[in-house]
């Protein structure tokens, strides 16, 4: 059929184009408002408690710690859109800054690019194997983050082990430009990237029609395997960035380097808006949700409490960001 | 005599949403009221109040005389007032007797633990009351849908034991997903309870509501706009009063009407089957041409459709568009890409995406195609969907409105648009598309698939009702436990008589 229509002119289309633009922005707007206000008000209060926070020194601080929960909090966001879950970001980053470590002295800086494609490939791998066994994504991330942690374990003898050689990459990672953390561009870079995958290609759109609704999705000929492997491969690539980031800050590998991270991973998803049944939220929600999610972590420290209270704080968080956020009318019945 | 139930002043707003307003019905004893009108005219909302699952914000309920507030179904059962679920409420994985005695005490139920024989003779007893045999003794999930509304029924009987008044029961659409034969089958049981029950029966299908009534209230936009006897009204009157303008005489557009050109067939299914579901059918559509599916629930004429465009698994047997073969693999991929479109029945888990916005499912198909290799070209996309919205009177508040806020029709013109967005489309297969729409919205619907017929679109449809399919089709196939069992011909030059099509399906 074509669909050629002289009832609509030319002046009427870019008046609607226009009015849809603007709904769109309000709608993203409106979406990010409640997590930004969220975001504020607990710097200000971290700020009005020890007002040290405000120092360059410790924004620089704040904003280097946060790089590497950023890049776990995007990429977990790609497969929280689509409606699943991967529970092995963590243990992926660990994995990444071994594997680096490994592999540095033989490959040099072609370790960078074979340790993202490792990554990628385990993450297609789990997507493929959730998709078509029909398996839940929980359970097949949550074994792959089993073996993952054994994988590292065993091939790093479970020590810690100091970058041999030096690498221009890693060690970028780690330094500042012009006073800015090289992470936060990192970060940034990556969000670009990630913000324009929504935008404007078929694949970003796929995932969020197949987070919305799998079923309808599917029979509006989307090819759901492929956005389910594709997602679940951007999300353990961002994980072994993170490792990498990790690894430059420190300048060691450990096989649980980042095991503390996957619940402020998670945390950051859904405490940025973004719903754990699919579908809503966005690369920008993920951005303010790292950013809160960071803010807690260094924020105990700060004020000085415990550092236990984090987990604490995150425990409850995530209770509560997924009560406000979840759709149940999708889920049905909540098991 | 006081009415058994009487409602007055009834009012229920939601957030923004006034769904009734000023209601007053009476159900007097042992009579049907049958409540019609268009989807959202407030009918549902009133059984919902009537049984407890929501409070009214104004008026109140008199239950034989006495005023009372329904504060949920479970008191709402305690004063012997049942609703028969549109949705069925039965918990598949209990047995019948356990479902039927679920929200009730019995006395062989102590402490929370079954005397299981005791359970059975008592439920076998209510089923007695309808004249069934289901063995009270096995899971529901082996029944089947007229079967599960048995015991549903079955269920809202039992109430009887615990009051000594005559129960009120409410049914909620029961009709939408049963055949011919079985609507008899419960219409039947509908007049027998009337004998010791009140009734109210709410319906979308006129035809229905005006056999089994006693008296119509028609409802527009939340209020009650008449009140008829089933003797001093009529069809035409009924249509009248509920969409505001005369059912005309062309309702599906039969007028200019013409044999089907013998074109080369666009369409050609040779002996799919699909082993448990449906057996060696074949069917052949030209371009231009409708062609009507139809049979009983279970009779595989919506399985057969949903195989044609590769959604369901395990099929064998040959899909030819335009000449081309088909892989036949469970995805539906292969037909889409030779043109084949799909409507689905269940509109709101298959149909459309809930949560994206209309624009976004109209493109979702084929948007991606108009820009480069992966790429989206939004302006050229959004300018093609906005003028197929237009072209099918797509009625949204805007063009990026989330699709769940539009009515059911307008979903449905989504639904369709995102087909028609391909400039190779071919045959376009519908299941149920009128399923759950107003008159209004189903002549609407009608008049596009002419349309499109017109335009060369080969169509093959599952029809609701008879006179859809009769009214709509070039050819019918009926369909019987998944063989064929007739096939009807050039419609337009000889109509077959709707008992020749009833008699092939049973």
């Amino acid at each position: 059929m074509s669909g050629d229509s002289p009832e609509i002119r030319a002046g009427q289309v870019g008046e609607q184009n226009a009015s849809i633009r603007r709904i769109e922005i309000a709608r993203r707007l409106r979406s990010i408002a409640v997590p930004v206000i969220a975001l504020a008000g607990l710097f200000s209060t971290i700020a009005w408690v020890q007002p040290k926070l405000l120092s360059l020194r410790a924004l620089a601080g704040l904003t280097t710690d946060a790089a590497p929960l950023l890049m776990l909090v995007m990429g977990s966001a790609v497969v929280i859109l689509l409606g699943g879950i991967d529970l092995s970001v963590a243990t992926m980053a660990s994995f990444a800054a071994v594997a680096f470590v490994m592999l540095n002295p033989t490959l040099g800086e072609f370790a960078f690019v074979a340790v993202l494609g490792l990554a990628g490939l385990v993450g297609a791998l789990q997507g493929y194997v959730h998709h078509r066994a029909q398996i839940p994504s929980f359970v097949v991330s949550f074994g792959s983050l089993g073996m993952l942690y054994g994988i590292t374990h065993f091939i790093s003898n479970a020590t810690a082990a100091p970058l041999s050689q030096p690498s221009a990459i890693i060690s970028f990672f780690g330094s500042r430009t012009a006073g800015l953390p090289n992470g936060v561009i990192v970060v940034l870079i990556s969000a670009a990237i990630l913000g324009a995958l929504f935008r404007f290609t078929r694949l970003g759109r796929e995932i969020f029609a197949v987070g919305a609704s799998e079923r309808a999705a599917l029979l509006s000929g989307v090819k759901t395997l492929r956005v389910k492997v594709l997602a679940f491969a951007i999300s353990a690539i961002c994980a072994s960035v993170a490792g990498l980031l990790l690894l430059g800050q420190t300048g060691y590998s450990s096989p649980a380097m980042a095991n503390n991270y996957l619940l402020p991973a998670i945390v950051g998803v859904v405490v940025g808006g973004t719903a754990i049944s699919g579908g809503i939220g966005g690369i920008a929600c993920a951005l303010v949700g790292g950013l809160i999610a960071g803010l807690v972590r260094i924020g105990t420290v700060i004020v000085g409490l415990n550092p236990a209270y984090q987990n604490i704080v995150f425990g409850v968080v995530i209770v509560i960001a997924v009560a406000i956020t979840i759709d149940r009318e999708k889920i049905g019945i909540i098991k | 005599m006081t009415p058994v139930l009487a409602a007055t002043n009834i009012g229920k707003t939601y957030p923004g949403v006034r769904a009734l307003h000023d209601v007053s019905v009476e159900l007097r004893q042992n009579e049907v009221l049958g409540l019609i009108g268009q989807n959202g005219s407030g009918k549902s909302t009133l059984l919902k109040i009537l049984s407890g699952m929501e409070q009214p914000t104004t008026g109140k309920i008199r239950l034989r005389g006495v005023d009372t507030i329904v504060r949920s179904p479970l008191a709402a059962a305690s004063m012997g007032i049942g609703l028969v679920h549109q949705e069925q409420s039965l918990i598949p994985n209990l047995t019948v007797a356990e479902n039927i005695f679920f929200d009730k005490p019995s006395p062989h139920r102590r402490f929370g633990i079954y005397n299981w024989r005791g359970l059975n003779r008592e439920a076998a007893r209510q089923l007695a009351k309808l004249e069934c045999d289901i063995p009270p003794d096995i899971k529901v999930d082996a029944l089947s849908f007229p079967d599960r509304q048995m015991v549903e029924f079955a269920k809202v009987l039992a109430i009887e034991e615990l009051i000594d008044q005559p129960l009120v029961i409410l049914f909620d659409e029961p009709t939408s997903l049963l055949s011919p034969s079985e609507v008899e089958d419960l219409f039947r049981q509908i007049r027998r309870l009337r004998a010791r029950a009140s009734v109210v029966f709410v319906s979308h299908r006129m035809e229905e509501v005006l056999e089994i009534s006693d008296r119509v209230h028609v409802m527009v936009n939340g209020e009650n706009v008449a009140e008829r006897t089933q003797d001093t009204t009529s069809h035409e009157e009924l249509y009248h009063l509920m969409v505001g303008s005369r059912r005309s005489d062309d309702y599906y557009q039969e007028s200019g009407r013409e044999p089907v050109e013998a074109f080369e067939p666009r369409l050609v299914v040779g002996g799919l089957t699909a082993p448990g579901r449906f057996r060696d059918v074949s069917l052949s559509v030209r371009s231009g041409e409708i062609v009507a599916v139809t049979g009983v629930a279970g009779s595989g004429a919506e399985t057969f459709c949903r195989a044609i465009f590769g959604a369901e698994d395990g099929v064998v047997g040959s899909v030819k568009v335009a000449g081309h073969e088909l892989g036949l693999s469970a995805m539906p991929d292969a037909a889409i890409r030779a043109g084949i479109g799909y409507v689905p029945a269940e509109r709101k888990l298959e149909g459309v995406i809930v949560g994206r916005t209309v624009l976004e499912n109209i493109v979702l198909t084929f948007g991606p195609q108009m820009g480069r290799i992966g790429l989206i070209n939004r302006k050229k996309e959004t300018a093609q969907a906005l003028s197929w919205m237009n072209r099918l009177k797509v009625k949204t508040p805007s063009p990026v409105e989330y699709v769940e806020r539009l009515s059911g029709g307008n979903q449905q013109k989504v639904s369709l648009a995102k087909w028609l967005m391909s400039d190779r489309l071919q045959v376009l297969i519908l299941d149920h598309p009128t399923r759950g729409l107003d008159p209004g919205a189903k002549a609407d619907l009608f008049g596009v698939m002419r349309e499109l017929a017109r335009q060369g679109l080969a169509i093959v449809f599952v029809s609701e009702t008879l006179e859809e399919t009769l009214g709509m089709a070039d050819t019918v196939i009926v369909m019987r436990d998944g063989e064929v069992s007739a096939r009807f011909e050039d419609l337009c030059l000889h109509k077959p008589r709707p008992e020749q099509i009833v008699e092939a399906m049973v």
